[in-house]
């Protein structure tokens, strides 16, 4: 059974802070949406509001057809992973999946059942006797999920729960979680600071900033599209150079850089474009050419990255980062033009 | 944790509170009272049972006792205690574990039967006077204070600061001195005042270690107690808790009550 | 230079806690196995004298009963302090340790002027007309039980309060998000992980009520006498020092059988040792 999310307009503050500022937010039945974002952006906040540790200022958090806001946090029959683990160290494996199902009345042989069956999927029946304390770091987390799982809750949450593993194992667990989650089929939120990581399993991501959702959307969209200036350099949009829109001519856009650079863009391919907007490209979105219609730079320092040649270019509207065909390396100090490659490009409204 | 704590548990603290503090507020209540015999609430308010303790010579001699005892005490506990914490923290790996526990051996072995033992072996047996006898059991009453509280400073010391210092030419003892300790000042400093207090207000083993002419002021409010039930064992008991109160000042106004918060 | 520093450095303690300390109360035991009449007479002269066994066991009742109290006081009034917001709890804290710093005599005292005949309690309840004789309250074991639960509850709050906040936050809020009710994670899963440090501060106070002097000298005089006053008793009254040697023997076992036994239980109890 399963059952979508909605967040409404969810405010809260910190003492006089405003750690989340109206946020909404819903996810789908089935879906598993990702809070990305660095610290203090109110991901963790949002997850703890859901979970019921902290109360919001103002707004509501829906579960299906149950309002949840005013739910004590033992009432909300939401499956959580948590950032350490949170095993309760005085009970083995078997009674730490277990907890969950004692607290709902289930008898002892089926508990043991159920439980047993869960440890089975995650691979870890052999342990089932062991402490937490006997155990790695994945095994945690394997059993964490185990716990949360055997539930059926109709919501799972995560709260950065792989921040603890090494690279190699943070790879493999996602993999894991995100195909327990899809085979179950639940509604799954989750919480993390790591983009490759909300963008390998997520169907969608949130990426936030200062208590706001900047941009709701899949990961294909966001690392293409980006809607504003903070997520476009989130996903890695190094440069940004603002633009004045000086002609139109149909569907063509003639615009001006700072020092006078002249670009055409096509609104079939951009769509509308407004006066002003930004030129957001990632360091393969300008190529350094010896002349063509572009961006007039001084090109400073080359670095070999196998593919291309990348360098450091300092133009009138400021440093540039843009790429360079292997067979026309420049030396450091020539001029050059840096050409946008329409594919690579973004074009936003100015950042307020 | 969800700070919604149940009314019930919310008033049974509140009531433990109050049996905490209640005594203290009686006994500050009982010493202001112008009757001759103790009661509370007081009636009528007076000073007088305060002065009078400065005019019993028991008092007042009992009082500079205890006051030198205990400053001698713990100065002789952290001049044992402080070396013995530093080799206990650098040389951690080449001591033997049971010395470490050999510094705690006071707060094991009950003080009735440390304050017995030493009055047989040492003041009678070797024949040591009363007063160096009372300074040393006390010293030794509190040495696990010296030991552990500044210990815990000196965990937390970055040793390669001594190190640094030594290859800049600084000789070992001035190294000590002028590095070291004032980055553990904290933890002698709290170690002082739990040491202090301690002894201030100790009676099981003065209560041994008395002599002709010597006697700390504990023992000597119980000897008072027998004779005369007044007031004046009110302002005293009050005069010990404000000494407390003025050293825990003294500490706050030097470095913060930070060290409470351990 | 090393090796005298690390002996060094150590040595005037050392030689101090040895020479003052530890020699003294090996010998003060060993003269209980001097006498004439047999290595063991003192103390089977002990356990023969209804007297002193009385004594005794009143000694180890009113310890456990203080402890028991204690540490149903100091839990529950811990649990709440750790879940006070930052400046309350730091202000509950000190508080709670005040008391610590006052002193055995004062806070014995106190329970003088509160339960003696003349004192609050009698007064408030003669007030009130409930009796009308005043109650004799003092030198009973419960008055003397009341002054040592009152003695020990800050040090069993303070220590409490440590293991408390030891507890992870996580587990609880993992335990609440599994659906236990507040009463059930506090049964089955902070209960269980307090243990250790229950033990703990139930060995403090124990040890601590069971060689007391100055509460029982107080408020049990001669008729409740406890292990402590009659040791001073024999030693400074009748000048029985081999009596008052095997006094001393007896607790310092029993303090170092209850330290030892309990402290390991304890360790082996905690299942978040590192």
């Amino acid at each position: 059974m399963t059952v979508s999310l909605t967040i409404e307009n969810l405010s809260a503050h910190y003492g006089s802070t405003q750690v989340l500022k109206d946020l909404s937010i819903s996810v789908a039945a089935g879906e598993l949406v990702s809070l990305l974002g660095s610290s203090g952006c109110g991901k963790t906040t949002t997850l703890r509001i859901v979970a019921g540790f902290l109360e919001p200022t103002s707004g509501r958090v829906r579960l299906g057809d149950r309002d949840l806001t005013t739910l004590p946090a033992h009432a909300r029959d939401i499956g959580l992973v948590f950032q350490n683990y949170a095993l309760f160290p005085h009970l083995t494996v078997m009674e730490n999946v277990a907890f969950g199902l004692k607290q709902r009345g289930i008898a002892k042989p089926d508990r043991a059942k159920r439980a047993g069956s869960m440890l089975d999927r995650v691979g870890l029946s052999h342990l089932a006797d062991r402490l937490p304390s006997a155990l790695s770091g994945g095994q945690k987390q394997r059993v964490a999920l185990a716990r949360a799982l055997v539930i059926e809750p109709p919501l799972l949450m995560f709260d950065e729960p792989l921040s603890n593993l090494d690279a190699k194992l943070r790879v493999d667990m996602r993999v894991e979680i995100r195909q327990l989650q899809k085979a179950n089929g639940t509604t799954s939120l989750y919480v993390t600071h790591d983009q490759e990581e909300a963008f390998s399993i997520s169907d969608r991501v949130a990426i936030m900033n200062a208590g706001r959702i900047m941009q709701l959307d899949t990961p294909e969209v966001l690392y293409r599209k980006p809607a504003n200036a903070f997520v476009a350099s989130f996903v890695g949009f190094e440069n940004l150079v603002p633009m004045k829109v000086v002609s139109r001519d149909g569907a063509t856009v003639t615009a001006e850089a700072a020092g006078g650079a002249k670009l055409s863009f096509s609104q079939d391919v951009f769509g509308p474009i407004k006066d002003d907007f930004v030129l957001a490209t990632r360091a393969d979105g300008l190529v350094a050419r010896q002349s063509g219609e572009g961006i007039p730079a001084t090109l400073g320092t080359r670095t070999y990255l196998g593919r291309a040649y990348q360098y450091k270019c300092v133009t009138v509207a400021g440093e540039i980062t843009a790429n360079g065909a292997l067979s026309e390396p420049f030396d450091p100090g020539t001029s050059a033009v840096l050409v946008p490659v329409a594919e690579q490009c973004c074009i936003l409204d100015p950042e307020a | 944790m969800t700070t919604r704590i149940h009314p019930l548990l919310g008033a049974f603290a509140a009531l433990v509170f109050l049996f905490l503090l209640a005594p203290l507020v009686i006994i500050v209540g009982a010493s202001l009272s112008d009757t001759s015999y103790l009661t509370f609430p007081p009636q009528g308010l007076t000073l007088r049972w305060f002065a009078n303790i400065f005019e019993i010579s028991a008092f007042r001699n009992t009082a500079i006792t205890s006051f030198q005892v205990a400053i001698l005490g713990t100065a002789l506990s952290l001049l044992m205690g402080i070396p013995a914490a530093y080799a206990l923290n650098r040389y951690r790996v080449e001591l033997p574990k049971w010395l470490s526990t050999l510094f705690v051996l006071p707060i094991l072995v009950p003080e009735i039967v440390f304050g017995f033992s030493l009055l047989k072996s040492i003041t009678i047996g070797f024949g040591m006077p009363v007063y160096p006898s009372l300074i040393l059991g006390h010293a030794l009453l509190v040495l696990p204070y010296s030991v552990r509280v500044v210990g815990a400073s000196l965990a937390a010391f970055d040793f390669s600061v001594e190190e640094a210092a030594i290859s800049l030419g600084c000789p070992p003892l001035k190294t000590f001195m002028t590095v070291v300790l004032p980055n553990i000042r904290a933890g002698v400093i709290a170690a002082f005042i739990l040491a202090f207090i301690t002894s201030i207000n100790d009676v099981s083993i003065s209560v041994f270690l008395t002599g002709p002419g010597i006697s700390t002021l504990p023992i000597q409010i119980l000897a008072h107690m027998e004779q005369f039930f007044d007031p004046t064992i009110a302002s005293v008991s009050v005069l010990l808790m404000l000494v407390t109160v003025g050293v825990m000042a003294i500490v706050e106004a030097t470095l913060g009550l930070t060290f409470l918060t351990k | 230079m090393k090796r005298f520093a690390k002996w060094g450095l150590t040595m005037p303690a050392t030689i101090a806690v040895v020479v003052a300390l530890v020699i003294p109360v090996l010998l003060t035991i060993a003269t209980t196995f001097g006498e004439p009449k047999g290595a063991f007479s003192t103390y089977t002269a002990f356990f023969n004298s209804g007297f002193r066994t009385n004594i005794l066991y009143r000694t180890l009742r009113i310890a456990l009963i203080t402890t028991a109290i204690s540490l149903v006081i100091g839990f529950l009034t811990a649990y709440v302090i750790a879940r006070m917001p930052g400046r309350l709890k730091s202000i509950a804290i000190i508080a709670a340790v005040f008391p610590l710093l006052t002193g055995v005599v004062v806070r014995s005292f106190a329970w003088l002027i509160i339960l003696g005949k003349n004192g609050i309690v009698n007064d408030t309840l003669m007030a009130l007309g409930i009796i009308s004789e005043p109650l004799s309250m003092l030198y009973t074991e419960g008055s003397v039980i009341v002054a040592m639960v009152y003695l020990f509850v800050p040090l069993m709050i303070l220590t409490l309060t440590g293991v408390l906040e030891g507890i992870p936050r996580e587990v609880v809020e993992a335990s609440t998000s599994l659906g236990a009710t507040p009463i059930a994670t506090f049964f089955q899963v902070i209960l269980p992980l307090a243990v250790p440090g229950l033990i703990v501060g139930a060995v403090l106070v124990f040890t601590g009520s069971f060689t007391s002097y100055a509460t029982p000298q107080l408020l049990g005089g001669e008729q409740m006498m406890m292990m402590g006053t009659l040791l001073y008793q024999r030693a400074m009254v009748t000048f029985d020092w081999v009596g008052a040697s095997t006094i001393a023997a007896i607790m310092v076992v029993i303090t170092i059988a209850v330290v030892t036994i309990m402290s390991r239980m304890a360790r082996r109890l905690n299942p978040m040792a590192v």
